[in-house]
């Protein structure tokens, strides 16, 4: 077969697949035999435990002649070199290491090593290694809510870019990064902890045929959402819920879908005495929000992080869901999912108030959009730094991150540039993989954005203190909102007093 | 070294040339970071710093204070009882049942102990699939004989969800129990059984009279080496609960892993550790004495 003829037969299969007219499994059986690899279609959806097809699979997406040509250049003399990075398993990683890193690994001849692992062990690794000063990672991916304690165990990338200009990539524009994410997710004290990496972000996803069949319009506020979702559950319940939410007790996530309320609600977590304030009128008003919708969600609710909730959307269980963009391509997959076509995304509801950041303690933006969120960073103590800069500047170039973008299921850049890229807007259809969600997610990013507090006790605020006892108010402990809120403040007290 | 005194330690009548390769294996699995584990508890990581500072009792201080602590035992003692209670009733009375030589048990007992083979983890997803109210088999059958509104999340209710977590606990390991306890049945001698029912003993006055005081030792193992690992629990808790809704389900195990790998709060995980340590090792000790458990 001519390869013109097999490239246009691979795009013809490939546009079937994406609109749902080919099963993945004949579309794997198509491709094979075609010289795509089965890997193409194995991408992890980062923090969710179910996987995403890529919309487009065609080998016209492949890096870019320049930026190969840059990497052979410059990577000359760390070939035989093996770069380490302990990542969680997020979108970026993913396809970085399933699909691109054999073109940086050939181009360089620098073997990259990635260790896919859960957020925790994560920590524990990079915590290990800075304690020990080994360096058996030269590359850290750091989670948003570690910026503060790793601050000082990383390169400023911008300081390596003017302290090393003959490994500088040309056009790599560190300001393309989205001012907001920077801020948000690793600017600490005027220092750059890497470059933003992933952006999961809170935004509005919503069935829009069940929308248009109760002649509602996308919820637009909170009052909105709630009055939408009740009127579903009433007409379509115990079938479909109108809204699905992420409430665990003792799960981050519990504590990610509460922030959103309380930000939207006029509230916020610290004031800028640094002192909660989750139980001030505002957040007593959230809980109280949170509350109401809580009893027009499905019954397991409780028992759901973003994984459950995401589940119930897609097996048609709930026809809304406040929660990361990330699950939107998954949504489209026709092979994955009963609500292909049907889910449609807007900007989350409009808070009834917004506190000021600088009302806020410890750098806490309050915002609908709850943002989570990571960055890469070359770690002071590897042994090969130069070389790590390399595949750190490959990585989170524009090019990647269109790559990453359309291969990796339409996870949200953190470059402006890749939202315009061609192959990135080529995806913007019904179909797994689609990157339709992302003018959403970028005007999320850009004017609705909500980010945590930035301090060394939030790891146990937000993944214990606040969702053990949201869980504990759920299940009938308390006998308020008040007094489960009222506990909560004596208690994030007691943590940061030691 | 000569090769006349490698022959004689060979050929050595003492113990310790045999000994010795275990006695490492042990002082640098078991000893070393059993002491190690000692004096991490007199110390806490300083993320900061990067470095462990000393703090002298504090950690025991705390512990002594912490109401999430004492919660998570008597979760933990809760867990333990239920478990325990319910695997050696359920497990004799399987036993005794499977004891019969009818038709089709031989392969009721190769099945049941397909159940000791996977892994706890895997065992509570399927519990935790298995109670969804959504779509969950246990809440409909429960529904079904009006015991309970198909609608209630049983894992999301403070009331029901240690007993969610139980049913998965029980279902794994009640054949282990019945493994043992066949075994001890299938040793006891026939000559008192015949003379008991020559005298017109009842089967429950055989039970009581002879069954049950015959098996007391192999009772009492297999009471052992449950009790050590319920007291232990953390998968289940983990995949199905995290301990919740709220602190219900937490458990001492749960709770020191959260504090020595989520808040790197190392010393204080030590411990939490260490105590959970002594108290197995307390009880275990006074079971051994109390019921003259032979190894």
């Amino acid at each position: 077969m001519k390869d013109s003829i097999r490239k246009m037969h691979l795009a013809s299969i490939t546009d079937k697949f994406v609109k749902g007219q080919m099963s993945r499994r004949n579309f794997l059986m198509a491709a094979g035999k075609l010289g795509l690899g089965a890997s193409a279609l194995g991408m992890g959806m980062g923090r969710r435990p179910f996987t995403i097809s890529q919309a487009n699979a065609q080998e016209g997406l492949q890096p870019s002649a320049d930026v190969i040509a840059w990497l052979k250049d410059v990577g000359k003399p760390f070939a035989g070199t093996t770069l380490k990075l302990a990542t969680e398993s997020t979108p970026p990683s993913n396809a970085i290491n399933s699909q691109l890193k054999k073109y940086f690994e050939e181009a360089t001849g620098i073997k990259v090593e990635i260790e896919v692992l859960p957020l925790e062990q994560v920590l524990q690794k990079l915590t290990l290694d800075v304690a020990s000063s080994l360096g058996t990672y030269d590359l850290y991916y750091i989670d948003q809510s570690w910026a503060a304690s790793f601050s000082q165990d990383v390169f400023d990338p911008r300081e390596q870019i003017e302290a090393k200009a003959d490994l500088a990539m040309p056009n790599y524009n560190i300001d393309d990064f989205l001012p907001a994410l920077v801020d948000g997710i690793c600017k600490y004290e005027n220092r750059w902890v890497g470059v933003p990496y992933d952006i999961p972000i809170f935004i509005m996803i919503y069935r829009k045929d069940i929308y248009e069949k109760l002649g509602f319009k996308a919820p637009a506020t909170f009052e909105e959402l709630y009055n939408n979702s009740a009127a579903i559950t009433k007409e379509m319940g115990p079938t479909t819920y109108g809204y699905a939410g992420q409430m665990k007790s003792g799960h981050y996530a519990l504590e990610c879908e509460w922030t959103s309320m309380l930000w939207g609600h006029g509230g916020s977590i610290f004031n800028a005495d640094k002192k909660f304030v989750g139980n001030d009128e505002q957040g007593i008003a959230a809980l109280d929000y949170y509350t109401k919708l809580r009893a027009i969600m499905p019954p397991g609710v409780d028992g759901w992080t973003w994984d459950g909730q995401g589940q119930a959307v897609a097996q048609g269980v709930a026809a809304s869901m406040l929660s990361w963009g990330e699950f939107f391509p998954f949504f489209d997959d026709p092979t994955q999912t009963k609500v292909s076509g049907l889910c449609e995304v807007v900007i989350p509801p409009q808070p009834i108030a917004l506190r000021k950041p600088a009302d806020c303690g410890y750098g806490e933006i309050p915002g609908v959009g709850h943002q989570g969120g990571s960055s890469l960073a070359v770690s002071k103590y590897s042994k090969s730094p130069d070389a790590a800069w390399l595949f750190m500047q490959w990585a989170t170039c524009a090019d990647t991150q269109a790559l990453i973008t359309t291969l990796g299921g339409g996870t949200g850049p953190t470059r402006a540039s890749v939202y315009d890229d061609p192959r990135v807007l080529a995806n913007a259809r019904v179909g797994a993989g689609t990157t339709r969600h992302l003018p959403v997610v970028r005007e999320t990013i850009a004017k609705y954005m909500g980010s945590e507090p930035d301090l060394p006790e939030w790891a146990q605020l937000s993944s214990d203190t606040i969702p053990v006892s949201l869980g504990k108010y759920f299940a009938g402990s308390y006998s308020s909102s008040k007094q489960a809120l009222d506990d909560i403040a004596a208690q994030v007290d007691a943590v940061m007093k030691g | 070294m000569a090769v006349t005194q490698v022959k004689r330690i060979a050929i050595s009548d003492s113990p310790i040339p045999w000994l010795l390769p275990l006695v490492c294996l042990l002082v640098v699995f078991t000893i070393y970071p059993l002491i190690y584990n000692v004096w991490l508890s007199f110390h806490e990581f300083v993320p900061k710093k990067r470095t462990l500072k000393f703090v002298g009792m504090a950690n025991w201080v705390q512990l002594w204070n912490d109401t999430r602590f004492w919660s998570a035992l008597g979760v933990t003692f809760l867990y333990f009882f239920i478990a325990l209670v319910f695997e050696i009733i359920l497990g004799m009375a399987i036993a005794m049942l499977l004891d019969a030589e009818l038709p089709g048990f031989g392969m009721l007992r190769a099945t049941l102990s397909m159940t000791l083979v996977i892994p706890p983890a895997i065992a509570g997803m399927m519990f935790l699939l298995m109670e969804d109210p959504q779509f969950g088999v246990l809440p409909y059958l429960l529904n079904t004989m009006g015991l309970l509104d198909k609608s209630t999340p049983i894992l999301a209710t403070s009331s029901l969800a240690l007993a969610g977590v139980l049913v998965a606990e029980i279902w794994q390991w009640t054949p282990f129990m019945v493994l043992i306890f066949m075994a001890g049945l299938r040793s006891l001698p026939a000559e008192p059984y015949e003379a008991a029912m020559i005298d017109g003993a009842s089967s429950f006055q055989m039970f009581r009279r002879l069954t049950l005081p015959m098996m007391s030792k192999v009772i009492a193992v297999a009471v052992l080496l449950r009790g050590i690992d319920l007291f232990r629990v953390f998968d289940y808790v983990f995949v199905m609960t995290s301990g919740g809704p709220g602190t219900a389900t937490y458990t001492v195990s749960l709770y020191a892993w959260q504090q020595t790998f989520s808040f790197l709060k190392w010393g204080y995980g030590a411990t939490l550790s260490l105590v959970s340590l002594v108290m197995v090792m307390i009880m275990a000790n006074i079971f051994i004495k109390v019921f003259k458990v032979r190894w």
